[in-house]
């Protein structure tokens, strides 16, 4: 979208919101300031905690699409990480007392597994000395985590904690494997992300069936609010940025590191680079390949946290019918970033736009207006519809989608 | 291959279809369904350890893979009843197979079958039943009104996809994005007109009065169609001036534009084309499998992009993908209730057949490795 | 003395089915400009990937600076100091030039977490300072100019530490004042000690660049000599291995009507920046007007114009009498008009097809092979095998991908396939480029035989030779204007290279123009 269209958009908002304050003011009894007032602290505070997994998984859509592949099955990164937390908070749950040592084994066994992988596939540098240190750094920051949040929480809040840590990971797994698909044997990125997110499609509903003999789980606690102590009582922002979701503080956490990370540091310029001419960042010196998997892994990270946040951060259950409970939020992330224009910032602003909107649909239908649910329902997607049209041909990356075949010989 | 006994012009065509890098593709397409299935063997017998049951019945396992397969492969073969539901399945899978394959070959990802199937459907349901009462009761009368319906699923499946077509062509619209959209945005549409103004009274489940019984048709009348689309949308493609400018659009934008194809029009065509498949094939479900429209109406649009994907995007290929996972849908059910495995594996190993279908490269090394196919490039 | 910066002692690459470096030796001094010399596929620019690691040499050695070097990657060959620019620049376009300049190497501060933008902007300026390039820092690349692009890529080596430079045709892509520049600036870094290597396939710059010429041959080094002690001629015989007479028959012929024709034209390239501003001219029956220039000058969005690839923002084109600016492709085509495109793989053939699909590629509506749009698959294939008969297409298989062919063979089943359709008017773009030699000869008999047969045709070629043999009339784009139409066998190369920079040198010789009105 061009500068004078992003422009316009937003001064266009700014003069509905002027507007909507008028009638608020001038016409309180009028039906109109109901639907205005709508939008109070409530609704802001709920709008900011939708957004969170739409956000993540923009996020980390960014990463990988600027390092040059589309990673178009974000939606099936969140299913995978919705479902995993739940099904592993359940299973520390089994016995009579919630078992927390076999959360901090389980998740130490995956950080192991997948440096182990990553070793493999020769990521993590050559030489036995170097994989070992990078593979022992790793554990050893995994113990740092685990034990902090063990120390810091209780019994239940942790195994809630660490099934979400288990989730993040699942994530990273697969989208590990679409990393590799894509680069190692050159499949086509569109395909492939179909694929991963198809897979994660059948596999989540159908795990869900054995464990629980039905699509849909049984409950698990969420995770605990965090409360910041003095700014949560400044007014109206306090209650919706400082009292919420941990996960809430993630992402207020995550966005602006994004930014910084692609622009200031030595990774950002490499991701770039990657995607608008692998060639120049090869000549370089940089391995592409490398820099290329980093992104994939850091959208499958980001996603981790948006699945989990999902259904362990608000719903406290999964629920795989249709299309589960993701809803289409991957898909909805891909148009906020297009919208956003591979900036964080923007990103963040657009899945915050939809999120709102969602939580309008939500609101609509709890104030009985007599709007038809379903009709209601088709917001945010008509919603996410309009904006592509408008956004249209956005400046993809250069070499986005394509394969990068370094060196000859 | 001999081609002597056919008419030369169908020779040609055939030529033209099965070219030299065809072996190749059906090689991997095999391997990949090869490859998807016992994976998603081990995926059964995994979770199995997972699963509650009475007795194991495989090791430790609740679940037996090979039970599994005999149920998703061999036992929907075994019964006149089964075979019907085979039927069935398999020739609305080649009504979406075939709806995917166009937009495909046109480089245009339309994931959208799904919603342009449901509102198709729903278009010829709503015709025939409002054709019930005007036409004779008997068989010309439901042919007509079998027709009609068809069409009205056709033409309402086909604007349904221009959407995305339009948005696509004039404003650059990501297609695989808006179609998905549009799916979530079809079931809602669907669900509301039903719920509202269309719904079968008495009845608990949202969905509309049944259709005119004459104008039902058997799977097997729903099987000759299909084949009869098969041939026609091969024909289109390689036959005709249209086909050729939507396949070359589909594979090389700057040839086709120096081809003199005009290429905003070539992807609302593609686009409108590929529902209005997708749309008759909703009619066909409408019709032929239950008789109504229903909410839940079955993943047909999803399974078509796995057929398409295995068959390369192929017709021909739709053919042979069409039965296999038509076979597997059948057997999904019996694999739920005889032991209990839930139907999602079929899922499951939809996904992992895309998943190895877009990776050749992985097979070429498979087989390189293996000193399988020599002179394959 | 000193060592030898580079010594490449009997460099031997064989690739299948090619030897493209035959015990090749190559010694260059320190602190020289030396150029590499040769035909298309002579093998200097494998011999330069060796040097800078990109390909393993089958057998022999590489020795920088009196040391024996093996290189596993360019990174080695950065690490010893060799720089490479190849003839498409590495740059990452939206990025700045200090951002490109430092990439891979960016100076860091707070251990390592953060780019230190201010001194990397620093460094920059003041490496481009002492060696007196003109560049802006904090430009991105995208925006500026071609030759300043060059200079970035210069300054990325240098930055690296090299003391060798190696460039790859580096003159492509520049307008002859830049190319003037671009020499300056080989002066400025030989005096401050670095060597440069210089790939080119042009006599005039080897002697006018360069200290040492070495010209390669057929993958052979067939001689190493000082640029002063040579003539031109004596190159020439070195690269081409026999005498070379560039002479095409072209008999006069009656020309008719105008067959081709615009007027005012204006074209926007696809940013909106303007490309053609308002170019105007007339090809009659049977008259070929050549359009000579640098690349870039708007050739490409001039032919996209005529043959209907893009919309023009003003002004008219003609085809025979008929205005047809606003017709589309396809009518165009049904109208007769014939287009040799410039980049054959993206445009002209679709590469996944067969031949036989390829040559129907613009006929697919045509009544002879389509009646009623109905493919006539044997027609098809006849028409196909007689492109390949005729225009001599190896191998001569109907059934071969395009993918398979090699470009000289693409390029002439693609001449075939447009120039057999019997047309009004053919546009023709760079159409010998990659073709061999002894085909290119045939290419253009069968243009001049259009010519004969009162085809209007439109050459637009970077080879001054050949533009110059074929056209009756020849007119000189640069910056989206024509400077002039000229008489092409009385221009000299001087006029030709001033026009050709956006100088109108005094006393042209121009050509009368075929008697053709438009009626508008």
């Amino acid at each position: 979208m061009r500068a004078t269209k992003r422009f316009a958009f937003a001064a266009a908002v700014l003069v509905v919101a002027v507007v909507a304050l008028a009638i608020e003011v001038l016409f309180p009894a009028s039906p109109v300031t109901e639907v205005i007032r709508i939008v109070d602290t409530g609704y802001l505070a709920s709008a900011v905690r939708l957004s969170v997994p739409i956000a993540f998984a923009a996020l980390g859509g960014i990463f990988a699409e600027k390092s040059g592949v589309i990673n178009i099955g974000l939606e099936g990164l969140l299913i995978v990480g919705a479902f995993t937390g739940v099904a592993v908070s359940y299973w520390l749950r089994g016995g009579e007392a919630v078992a927390v040592m076999p959360g901090v084994v389980l998740v130490l066994v995956c950080v192991l597994a997948l440096l182990l992988v990553l070793a493999f596939l020769g990521l993590l540098g050559s030489g036995v000395r170097k994989i070992g240190t990078r593979v022992g750094g790793g554990l050893l920051a995994t113990v740092g985590l685990v034990g902090l949040t063990v120390v810091l929480t209780d019994a239940s809040q942790s195994a809630t904690w660490l099934s979400f840590y288990v989730a993040v990971l699942m994530s990273v797994a697969l989208s590990l494997l679409f990393a590799g698909v894509t680069i190692e044997y050159r499949a086509d990125q569109v395909i492939a992300g179909l694929a991963v997110w198809l897979i994660a499609l059948g596999a989540a509903p159908f795990a869900s069936n054995v464990i629980w003999g039905t699509v849909n789980s049984t409950s698990v606690p969420t995770l605990d609010g965090w409360t910041v102590p003095l700014l949560s009582n400044v007014p109206v922002l306090g209650e919706i940025l400082f009292d919420s979701d941990p996960t809430v503080f993630m992402l207020l956490l995550a966005t602006p590191l994004s930014w910084y990370v692609l622009r200031r540091t030595s990774f950002g310029y490499w991701v770039r680079a990657s995607g608008e001419n692998p060639k120049a960042l090869d000549t370089a010196g940089v391995d592409v390949r490398r820099v290329r998997y980093a992104a994939v892994l850091i959208s499958g990270l980001f996603s981790g946290i948006g699945g989990a946040s999902l259904s362990l951060g608000q719903v406290g259950q999964f629920i795989g019918s249709g299309s589960t409970m993701v809803a289409g939020r991957g898909w909805i992330g891909i148009t906020a970033y297009l919208f956003g224009n591979y900036n964080p910032l923007g990103a963040f602003g657009a899945s915050l736009l939809f999120a709102s909107l969602e939580a309008l649909q939500i609101r609509l239908q709890q104030l009985g207006y007599g709007l038809p649910p379903s009709l209601v329902q088709t917001i945010p997607y008509i919603t996410v519809i309009v904006v592509l049209a408008l956004v249209g041909r956005t400046r993809i990356p250069e070499a986005a989608g394509e394969h990068y075949d370094s060196g000859e010989d | 291959m001999n081609t002597d006994w056919l008419p030369d012009s169908v020779a040609k065509l055939l030529g033209r279809l099965v070219d030299a890098s065809a072996g190749e593709r059906l090689a991997v397409s095999v391997a990949a369904v090869v490859a998807s299935v016992l994976l998603g063997g081990v995926v059964t017998f995994v979770s199995g350890l997972f699963a509650e049951c009475a007795t194991p019945t495989f090791g430790p396992s609740c679940y037996n893979p090979l039970s599994v397969y005999y149920y998703l492969f061999l036992s929907p073969l075994t019964s006149s009843f089964s075979l019907s539901i085979m039927a069935e399945q398999t020739s609305l899978l080649l009504f979406t197979g075939l709806a995917v394959a166009v937009s495909f070959r046109a480089g245009l990802f339309n994931i959208g079958t799904q919603g342009q199937l449901v509102l198709g459907g729903l278009a010829a349901a709503l015709t025939a039943v409002a054709l019930g009462p005007v036409l004779p009761d008997g068989a010309i009368g439901g042919a007509i009104i079998a027709t009609v319906a068809m069409l009205a699923g056709a033409i309402v499946g086909g604007l349904f996809a221009a959407i995305p077509g339009a948005l696509k062509a004039y404003f650059d619209a990501n297609e695989v994005i808006t179609t998905i959209m549009l799916n979530f945005v079809a079931a809602d549409v669907a669900f509301f007109l039903v719920s509202t103004y269309f719904q079968k009274p008495g009845s608990g489940s949202i969905e509309t009065r049944d259709v005119p019984e004459a104008a039902t048709f058997s799977p097997v009348v729903a099987l000759l169609m299909g084949l009869v689309l098969v041939a026609a949308t091969t024909y289109l493609l390689w036959g005709t001036s249209f086909g050729y400018d939507l396949r070359t659009a589909g594979l090389q934008t700057e040839a086709a534009e120096y081809a003199g194809v005009d290429a905003k029009r070539m992807v609302v065509a593609s686009m409108t084309l590929s529902g209005a498949i997708g749309g008759a094939g909703g009619a066909v479900w409408v019709l032929m499998a239950v008789g109504r429209w229903v909410t839940g109406v079955p993943p047909l649009g999803f399974d078509g992009i796995t057929v398409s994907v295995l068959a390369s995007n192929n017709p021909l290929g739709v053919l042979l993908a069409g039965p296999l996972f038509g076979t597997m849908s059948a057997g999904s059910l019996s694999i739920d209730f005889q032991l209990g495995v839930p139907r999602q594996l079929v899922g499951v190993i939809r996904g992992l057949v895309i998943l190895f279908v877009a990776m050749p490269e992985f097979f070429r090394m498979l087989g390189a490795r293996w000193g399988l196919g020599g002179g394959v490039q | 003395m000193s060592a030898p910066a580079v010594e490449l002692r009997r460099i031997t690459k064989q690739f299948p089915g090619v030897l493209a470096n035959d015990e090749v030796d190559l010694t260059v001094e320190r602190g020289s400009v030396h150029a590499l010399l040769g035909e298309n596929g002579a093998g200097k620019t494998t011999l330069m990937n060796v040097l800078y690691g990109l390909y393993r040499p089958t057998s022999g050695t590489v020795v920088i600076d009196g040391h024996e070097r093996v290189f596993d990657s360019p990174r080695d060959a950065i690490d010893a100091g060799i720089g490479m620019i190849h003839q498409h620049f590495m740059l990452v376009e939206p990025m700045t030039v200090t951002q490109n300049v430092v990439l891979g190497n960016e100076p860091r501060k707070w251990g390592g977490l953060a780019i230190d933008r201010q001194r990397a902007r620093k460094e920059v300026s003041e490496l481009a300072e002492s060696y007196g390039f003109d560049v802006n820092p904090t430009a991105a690349v995208e925006d500026i100019s071609v030759g300043e692009q060059q200079r970035v890529e210069i300054l990325k080596a240098l930055y690296r530490g090299a003391d060798t430079l190696i460039l790859d045709e580096p003159t492509a892509v520049l307008t002859p004042q830049e190319i003037e520049e671009l020499f300056a600036v080989f002066e400025e870094l030989t005096d401050a000690g670095k060597t440069i290597i210089f790939i080119t396939h042009k006599l005039s710059e080897a002697t006018g660049a360069a200290d040492e010429v070495t010209v390669l041959r057929d993958g052979k080094n067939v001689g190493s000599v000082t640029a002063d002690d040579v003539t031109g001629e004596e190159l020439a015989e070195l690269m081409v291995g026999r005498e070379v007479l560039f002479d095409v028959e072209r008999p006069p012929v009656e020309t008719g009507n105008v067959g081709l024709a615009v007027r005012d034209l204006v074209v926007d390239d696809e940013r909106g920046v303007r490309a053609v501003d308002g170019v105007e001219f007339s090809v009659a029956e049977g008259e070929v007007l050549g359009i000579a220039g640098v690349d870039g000058n708007g050739q490409s969005e001039l032919i996209e114009a005529v043959t209907g690839i893009r919309s023009p923002a003003a002004g008219r084109v003609y085809l025979g009498n008929s205005e047809i600016t606003h017709r589309s492709r396809r009518q165009r085509i049904e109208s007769g008009m014939a287009y040799v495109p410039e980049d054959r793989q993206a445009r002209g053939l679709v590469m996944s097809y067969d031949l036989v699909e390829n040559g129907l590629l613009g006929s697919q509506h045509d009544g002879t092979f389509a009646p009623g749009g109905r493919i006539d698959w044997s027609g098809t294939e006849a028409h196909a095998a007689d492109i390949i008969d005729e225009y001599d297409v190896r191998p001569p298989e109907t059934g071969a991908t395009a993918k398979s062919l090699s470009g000289g063979n693409q390029q002439k089943f693609i001449v075939g396939r447009e120039f057999n359709r019997d047309p009004e008017a053919v546009v023709a773009a760079h159409p010998t480029r990659g073709v061999d030699v002894g085909s290119v000869e045939f290419i253009h008999e069968q243009l001049l035989g259009l010519r004969e047969t009162g085809t209007a045709v439109l050459l637009v070629s970077s080879k001054l030779d050949e533009v110059r043999s074929l056209s009756d009339r020849l007119a000189v784009m640069h910056d989206g204007e024509l400077m002039a139409v000229v008489n092409p066998d009385e221009v000299t190369e001087e006029q030709l290279g001033l026009l050709m920079a956006g100088e109108r040198p005094a006393e042209l010789p121009t050509v009368a123009a075929p008697e053709t009105e438009v009626e508008t």
